[in-house]
C-alpha cells in the first residue's frame, strides 16, 4: 500500500477513535497515539527523510492535512466533551435551593435603642444636637429649676423613687430625699442652659424612674427623649410645625397632630399632643363598625407632651425671656414603641427573653 | 373631679351633645377622664308600664302585676309596695339584673305565684334613702327602655382631670364659669343668693366664740360661724342625689352641708360640735398654730396620729389640738347624732405645709388637695353664710349673732391677698403664638375668666387684673396660655423655627456607641436592657470584689427587697435574663446591654454614675444546622468579641493579662482577664464562676465581660491607621513550638516580633496541640504561620531562611521550646 494511502487509513482511523472517545482522558490516549512522541503519525513524519524524492513532496503535504484534520478534531472533541463533562459535573452538584442558608447570626438592637435611634435620626436632620444627662439626679434639676418648687401640687404628678442622701441632711416630708432618680428626662433642659447659649436646639434621650408597680402597661423604669428649642422668635406655631414634622416621619406622612392644652410647671402654655390612630385611620371606628380598640374610639393616639418654655425656668439659668423664647417637648418612647409594634407586655422589654429580642 | 352635668346645668348651659363637649374639654386643657350614665350598672332594669294590678290571692298585702317591659307579652310579678298601682311606669328589674349590694334578680314564687322581676324603688337602685314605695317614673318614660339610658338622661357624669395649676376648677361654680369661658355663655354664681338666705337670730354673743391666729403664714384666714339647736339627721334627697352622683356619701344633714359647699364652691369647711370645743366659761376659743412635736390627735379615720411642728393645728387651749388644719377633724370634736350646736370653720391654709402635712402622714382628702392647690382668702364670709344658711335649712337652727358687733361670724384675716396687676401686650402675644388671636378675642377672653381688662394709653397693651382664686395667673404668660387654650392651640398655623447657625452633632461618646453597637452586632450579639436596680447581696451572689465600684446607693422608696439598691455592675441583670431564657427552653443565649452603674459616696448628695458594656455568652451561637455544628462559647469567644471591639474602635496597645482568683473571685480561675490599652484597664473578660452563675439558678458555662464606657470612650481614635497594601510578594515560613504550659502565647509571640526583625509582617497561631505521648507530659506545641515581606523588593529564599532561622533561634532559647518536625 502507498504511504498516502496508508496516511488516509490512518486519519480515517483516528477521527473514528476521535469520536469514539468517552472522555477527554480517552481522547488524551488517542492523541498521544496518533500525535505524541511515539505516535503513529509522528511515525510517517519523522520518517519522511528516507522518502525517496518524487514521493515526499505528495506523503509531506497529505502527512500535513491528516495532523491538521486529526488536530481539528482533537480540538472539536475536546471542546464538546468538556462541554458535556462541565455540565454532568454542574448536573451532579445541584442542591435543594430550599435547604436554609448557612446560619450567619446578625445581633439585635434592643426596640427601645432602635427607636431612640429613629428619633434621633429625625431631630438630628433638623439640626439638633443629641445631648445626655444623669438617671439620679437633685431635687433641684428634676423639679426646682423646673418651676416646681417644694410641695408644689405637680410634684404628685409623678411618684419619684429617692435616694439616702449622703450629705446627710434631711427632707422636709419623710420618706422624701433632695437626691432621687429623674423623673423625666427635662432637667437636662436645665443643664443644657446653664451649660450653653442660645440658640439651643437639642433633644436629649434617657432612662427615667417612677415608681409604679411593673405590670403590662407600666415600668418603674423607661425612657424618655426630652427635646428643647431656645432661640429668638420661636412661637407656639413653631412648635407645632416641628413635632407635626416629627409625626409624620416616625409615624407616616398620612398621620394628623392635634395639640390639647394641658399643665406642666416649666412650660407655659402647655399642651399634649396627639397623633391620629393609624389602625383606625383617625375616624375611632372600624371597617366593621366595630369601636376601634387602639385609640378606643378616639381617633386619637396621646405621644407627647409639650409648650413654651416658662420664663421662670430661663431665671434659673440667666436667659432673658424678653429676647429669646423656645419651646420643649418630651414623649414616651415605650408608648411610641407600643403604638408602633403592639407589643402587648411591657415588661417584656427587660427581660432579655431571646425569642423577644431577636425580631428587632 | 366628678361632675354631675345636672348640677352643673344650674349654672351653666351644658352642650347637649355629650362627646363634642368632651373634646372641647380634652381641647381647652380639662381632660376628661371618663363619662359616666348614672345606673350603668343596672343592667336588665327597664322601664315597665303596670298594665293589670290585683290583689296576691293569698297575702294581704301583695300584688300579682302585669307589667309591659317591652317585649311580646307583659311579665308577671309580684310585688308588695304600697303605691303599685295599674297605669304606672315603674323601673323593673328582669331576671339576670344584678341591683346594688349584688342582689340578683332571679325567677321566684312568693307565695305560690311566679314572680318573672321585681319592681324597684330608687332605694334599690341606690339612687337614695327613699324607700317609701316603687319609683314612679314619669308618663313620657319610654316603655322597654334600660333603665340606664333613662337615667342618663337625667345625669351624665364627667370625671375630670384637674391640673394641679386650677384650683378653680375643683368646684362645680368654677367649673361652670370655665365652661362659660369655653363657650362664650354667661353663667351664673349662686353664691351671693345663697348667702343671703342667711338670718341672724337670739341675742349678740360676743364672747362666744374667740380666734387666735398664731401665723399668718400658715393660715391667712380663719372664720367661724356658730349655729343653735340643729338636728342631725338624713339629709333631703336631692343633696343626697346630688353628692351619690359625684361619689360622695352621705354622713348626715350637717356633713352633707360642708361636703355640697366643698363641691360646689371649692372651699372646705369643717364643722365642730360647738360642745365639746367649749371651755367652762362657755367661749370656744380656738388657737390655730404650730402642732408641737410628738402632739397627738386621733383624727375622724380612727388613726391616732403624732405631729409633728411643721403640721397646723387647730386647738383649744384646754383640749390641745382639735384638729388638723386643712387635712382632717378631730375625732372627739366632731358632729355627731347628738350634737345640738355647731361651730362651723371657713377658713384657708397654706397650700406647702397642707400638702407635706398630707405627705408625712399619708392622709389626703378632698380638703387637704384643694388647700394644697390653693383656696380663695377672699370671699370667704360669703362661702361661709352660704353654709350656714343651707345648714339652718336641711338641720333646722339659728345662726347665732356671734361677734362684738353681733353680725354673726368671727373673722381672722391678718393679710388680704393681693390682685396681681399685670400687662398683656397683644403684639408679643400673637409673635410669640404665631398667629393674629383678635385683640376683642382676647380682651372677651380674660373678661369671661373673671380678670379685670382694661385699656391703657398704649394701644398694644392691655392692663389685666387677675382674679385671687387664679393663683395660677400671676404673670403675663400665664394669661397667654388662658387665651391661648380658648382660642384653640388647633387653630394655630404649623411652621418650622427659621433659626440661624443650628448644627446637628453626635458626640464622641454617641460615636462609640454606634460603633460598638454595630460591632457587636455583626458579632451575633443582642442588645437588651435589664432593671438599674439591685438586690442588696448582688454582689455576694456574683461573688465580685467591691473594689473600685464604690458604694452601693440605696433607694429610700424602693418597690421591693429585689430592687432596693441601684446596680454597681449590669451583669447579675443579665444573667437573670440568662436563666430567664434557660428556664424558658432558650439555650443560646448572647446578650449585651450598655447601662448606667451608680456608686455612693460619703458627703455626696448625688451618686456618680458610670455607663458599663456588660455581655454574657451561654450556649452556642446557633443550633445545630443541616450543614453547621454547633460550638460551645468558651473563654475566647468574649475574648474575640472585645478584639473585634478593640479593632472598630482602633484602641492602641490592647493586651490581656490573666486574673487570678483572688483579683477576680467573680471569674472561674485560669478562664480570667483583664482587658488593657496600655496602661489603661478597660475591664474583664473570663467565664464566670459556676457558684455565681449557680446563685442566679442558671446553667453555666457563662461567658461575660464588663468594660468601661468612659475607658472606651477615652481610647477610641476615629480611624486607624493607614497601611500600604503590599506591592511586593510575601513569603510564608510555619514553625511549631514545644514549650511548657506555663509559656503564654503572648510571651512567645513578643518574642517572635522582637527577634522577627523588619521582614517579619505578622504571625498568625493556627495549631496548639497536647499529646503527652508526641509532644511531652504538661507540654504543648504551638504551631504558627508567619509571613516575612520586605515592602521595596520581592524577599529571596536565602533571606527569608536567614531571618527565620534566626527568629527560631532566639525564641527557643528565651522559652525554652523545642522545634516540632
Amino acid at each position: 500500500m502507498a504511504i498516502v494511502d496508508e496516511l488516509n487509513e490512518l486519519n480515517a482511523q483516528a477521527l473514528r477513535d476521535i469520536e469514539a472517545a468517552a472522555d477527554t482522558a480517552a481522547l488524551e490516549e488517542v492523541r498521544v497515539a496518533v500525535l505524541g512522541k511515539k505516535g503513529t503519525l509522528t511515525g510517517y513524519l519523522r520518517g519522511m527523510g528516507q522518502l525517496p524524492k518524487e514521493e515526499r513532496a505528495e506523503v509531506g503535504k497529505t502527512a500535513n492535512i491528516v495532523r491538521n484534520a486529526v488536530e481539528s478534531a482533537l480540538a472539536n472533541r475536546k471542546e464538546a466533551l468538556a462541554k458535556a463533562e462541565l455540565l454532568a459535573k454542574m448536573d451532579a452538584e445541584a442542591v435543594d435551593i430550599t435547604l436554609p442558608g448557612r446560619g450567619q447570626q446578625v445581633g439585635t438592637r434592643h426596640l427601645i435603642s432602635g427607636i431612640i435611634d429613629e428619633i434621633s435620626d429625625i431631630f438630628l436632620g433638623m439640626g439638633y444636637s443629641v445631648a445626655s444627662g444623669t438617671e439620679a439626679e437633685t431635687d433641684y434639676y428634676n423639679f426646682e429649676a423646673l418651676n416646681a418648687p417644694a410641695d408644689h401640687p405637680s410634684r404628685g404628678m409623678q411618684d419619684t423613687f429617692y435616694l439616702v442622701d449622703r450629705t446627710g441632711e434631711q427632707a422636709a416630708v419623710k420618706g422624701e430625699s433632695a437626691a432621687l432618680l429623674r423623673t423625666q428626662t427635662s432637667g437636662v433642659q436645665v443643664h443644657t442652659m446653664e451649660e450653653n447659649k442660645p440658640p439651643i436646639y437639642i433633644i436629649a434621650p434617657g432612662k427615667v424612674y417612677r415608681r409604679d408597680v411593673a405590670d403590662p402597661s407600666h415600668l418603674p423604669q423607661f425612657h424618655q427623649v426630652e427635646g428643647l428649642v431656645v432661640d429668638k422668635g420661636i412661637s407656639f406655631g413653631d412648635l407645632k410645625g416641628t413635632l407635626d414634622y416629627f409625626c409624620k416621619q416616625m409615624f407616616g406622612p398620612d398621620r394628623k397632630t392635634r395639640f390639647r392644652a394641658h399643665y406642666f410647671p416649666f412650660t407655659e402654655p402647655s399642651a399634649e399632643a396627639d397623633v391620629s390612630c393609624g389602625v383606625c385611620g383617625g375616624s375611632g371606628h372600624l371597617h366593621n363598625g366595630e369601636k376601634c380598640r387602639m385609640c378606643k374610639g378616639t381617633g386619637w393616639l396621646e405621644i407627647l407632651g409639650c409648650g413654651m418654655v416658662d420664663p421662670n425656668v430661663y431665671g434659673f439659668v440667666d436667659i432673658d425671656p424678653e429676647e429669646y423664647s423656645g419651646f420643649a417637648f418630651g414623649m414616651g418612647v415605650e408608648r411610641i414603641a407600643c403604638l408602633k409594634y403592639n407589643v402587648p407586655d411591657l415588661r417584656m422589654l427587660l427581660e432579655g427573653d431571646m425569642r423577644f429580642l431577636r425580631q428587632f | 373631679m366628678k361632675v354631675s352635668l345636672k348640677w352643673l346645668s344650674d349654672y351653666v348651659e351644658v352642650p347637649s351633645d355629650i362627646k363634642a363637649f368632651c373634646d372641647k374639654l380634652d381641647l381647652t386643657g380639662t381632660g376628661v377622664e371618663g363619662v359616666d350614665k348614672l345606673g350603668a350598672a343596672f343592667d336588665g332594669v327597664v322601664v315597665g308600664y303596670v298594665e293589670t294590678c290585683e290583689d296576691h290571692p293569698d297575702s294581704d298585702h301583695m300584688h300579682v302585676v302585669k307589667v309591659n317591659v317591652g317585649g311580646d307579652e307583659p311579665i308577671q310579678i309580684v310585688c308588695g309596695a304600697p303605691n303599685i298601682a295599674a297605669g304606672i311606669k315603674v323601673p323593673v328589674a328582669t331576671i339576670g339584673a344584678v341591683l346594688p349590694g349584688d342582689f340578683k334578680i332571679k325567677k321566684s314564687k312568693l307565695r305560690g305565684v311566679t314572680s318573672m322581676g321585681m319592681c324597684c324603688s330608687k332605694r334599690e337602685l341606690g339612687m337614695g334613702t327613699d324607700h317609701e314605695g316603687i319609683w314612679v317614673l314619669p308618663e313620657d318614660a319610654q316603655i322597654g327602655q334600660p333603665i340606664a339610658d333613662f337615667m342618663g338622661l337625667i345625669d351624665t357624669v364627667l370625671d375630670l382631670e384637674i391640673t394641679p395649676n386650677r384650683p378653680d376648677s375643683l368646684s362645680v361654680v368654677g367649673f361652670a364659669r370655665e365652661v362659660g369661658a369655653m363657650y362664650a355663655k354667661p353663667w351664673t354664681n349662686p353664691l351671693q343668693d345663697m348667702a343671703a338666705k342667711l338670718e341672724l337670730a337670739g341675742e349678740v354673743e360676743p364672747n362666744a366664740v374667740k380666734i387666735d391666729v398664731a401665723d399668718a403664714v400658715r393660715c391667712p384666714r380663719y372664720s367661724a360661724r356658730v349655729i343653735h339647736g340643729v338636728k342631725v339627721g338624713p339629709s333631703p334627697d336631692w343633696m343626697v342625689e346630688r353628692l351619690a352622683a359625684i361619689g360622695q356619701r352621705s354622713v348626715n344633714n350637717v356633713v352633707d352641708v360642708t361636703n355640697y359647699i366643698l363641691f360646689l364652691f371649692g372651699q372646705p369647711l369643717h364643722a365642730f360640735d360647738l360642745n365639746k370645743i367649749k371651755n367652762a366659761e362657755g367661749v370656744a376659743h380656738i388657737v390655730v398654730r404650730a402642732a408641737e412635736d410628738g402632739e397627738k390627735l386621733t383624727t375622724l379615720d380612727g388613726e391616732h396620729r403624732k405631729l409633728t411642728s411643721d403640721m397646723t393645728v387647730i386647738s383649744t387651749p384646754d383640749q390641745g389640738a382639735v384638729a388638723l388644719a386643712g387635712v382632717m377633724g378631730g375625732l372627739d370634736t366632731e358632729v355627731t347624732e347628738e350634737t345640738t350646736d355647731i361651730l362651723l370653720e371657713t377658713a384657708v391654709f397654706e397650700p406647702g405645709r397642707t400638702s407635706r402635712t398630707s405627705r408625712n402622714l399619708g392622709l389626703f382628702s378632698e380638703s387637704s388637695m384643694r388647700y394644697e392647690r390653693g383656696v380663695d382668702d377672699h370671699g370667704v364670709e360669703a362661702r361661709s353664710a352660704a353654709a350656714a344658711a343651707l345648714i339652718v335649712e336641711v338641720a333646722g337652727g339659728t345662726v347665732a349673732r356671734i361677734g362684738e358687733d353681733g353680725c354673726g361670724i368671727v373673722d381672722v384675716w391678718p393679710a388680704p391677698s393681693e390682685q396681681p396687676h399685670l400687662q398683656f401686650r397683644v403684639k408679643r402675644f400673637q409673635a410669640m403664638m404665631g398667629a393674629d388671636i383678635p385683640r376683642d378675642f382676647i380682651v372677651d377672653t380674660l373678661e369671661r375668666l373673671g380678670c379685670e381688662v382694661a385699656q391703657t394709653e398704649d394701644a398694644d397693651v392691655l392692663s389685666v387684673v387677675s382674679p385671687t382664686f387664679r393663683p395660677d395667673l400671676p404673670r403675663e404668660i400665664d394669661l397667654y396660655e388662658e387665651v391661648l387654650r380658648l382660642y384653640g392651640m388647633d387653630n394655630i398655623p404649623t411652621t418650622l423655627p427659621a433659626g440661624r447657625g443650628r448644627i446637628g452633632v453626635r458626640t464622641n461618646a454617641q460615636l462609640v456607641d454606634a460603633k460598638i453597637h454595630r460591632t457587636l452586632s455583626a458579632c451575633g450579639i443582642n442588645e437588651t436592657m435589664t432593671y438599674s436596680f439591685a438586690a442588696g447581696d448582688d454582689l455576694d451572689k456574683l461573688r465580685m470584689k467591691e473594689d473600685g465600684l464604690g458604694e452601693a446607693v440605696e433607694l429610700i422608696n424602693p418597690m421591693n427587697s429585689e430592687q432596693a439598691f441601684m446596680r454597681r455592675t449590669v451583669v447579675p441583670g443579665l444573667l437573670r435574663s440568662v436563666a430567664h431564657n434557660q428556664a424558658h427552653g432558650v439555650s443560646n443565649i448572647q446578650l449585651y446591654e450598655i447601662g448606667t452603674v451608680f456608686a455612693a459616696h460619703e458627703g455626696d448628695r448625688k451618686p456618680k454614675e458610670r455607663r458599663k458594656l456588660a455581655c454574657v455568652l451561654a450556649g452556642a451561637m446557633d443550633d445545630k444546622g443541616w450543614n453547621t455544628d454547633p460550638r460551645a462559647f468558651d473563654f475566647f469567644d468574649g475574648k474575640g468579641a472585645l478584639e473585634a471591639i478593640a479593632r472598630e474602635l482602633a484602641l492602641p496597645k490592647i493586651r490581656f493579662k490573666a486574673l487570678s482568683a483572688e483579683d477576680a473571685p467573680h471569674l472561674q480561675p485560669g478562664r480570667a482577664a483583664e482587658m488593657l490599652s496600655g496602661g489603661d484597664v478597660i475591664g474583664w473578660v473570663g467565664e464566670l464562676h459556676p457558684l455565681a452563675v449557680a446563685a442566679y439558678d442558671a446553667e453555666g458555662p457563662v461567658v461575660a465581660f464588663e468594660l468601661d464606657m468612659a475607658a472606651l470612650e477615652r481610647n477610641a481614635r476615629p480611624a486607624r491607621d493607614y497601611v500600604d497594601v503590599p506591592q511586593f510578594p510575601g513569603v510564608e515560613r510555619d514553625a511549631a513550638f514545644v514549650v511548657d504550659e506555663a509559656v503564654t502565647c503572648e510571651k512567645i509571640m513578643q518574642c517572635m516580633q522582637s527577634a522577627g526583625g523588619k521582614l517579619l509582617e505578622s504571625v498568625h497561631l493556627f495549631d496548639v496541640y497536647r499529646d503527652a505521648e508526641r509532644v511531652g507530659e504538661g507540654k504543648k506545641s504551638m504551631a504558627f504561620s508567619l509571613t516575612y515581606r520586605a515592602a521595596d523588593r520581592t524577599l529571596t529564599s536565602e533571606e527569608v531562611d536567614k531571618a527565620h532561622e534566626k527568629l527560631v533561634t532566639k525564641v527557643s532559647k528565651a522559652t525554652g521550646a523545642e522545634m516540632r518536625g
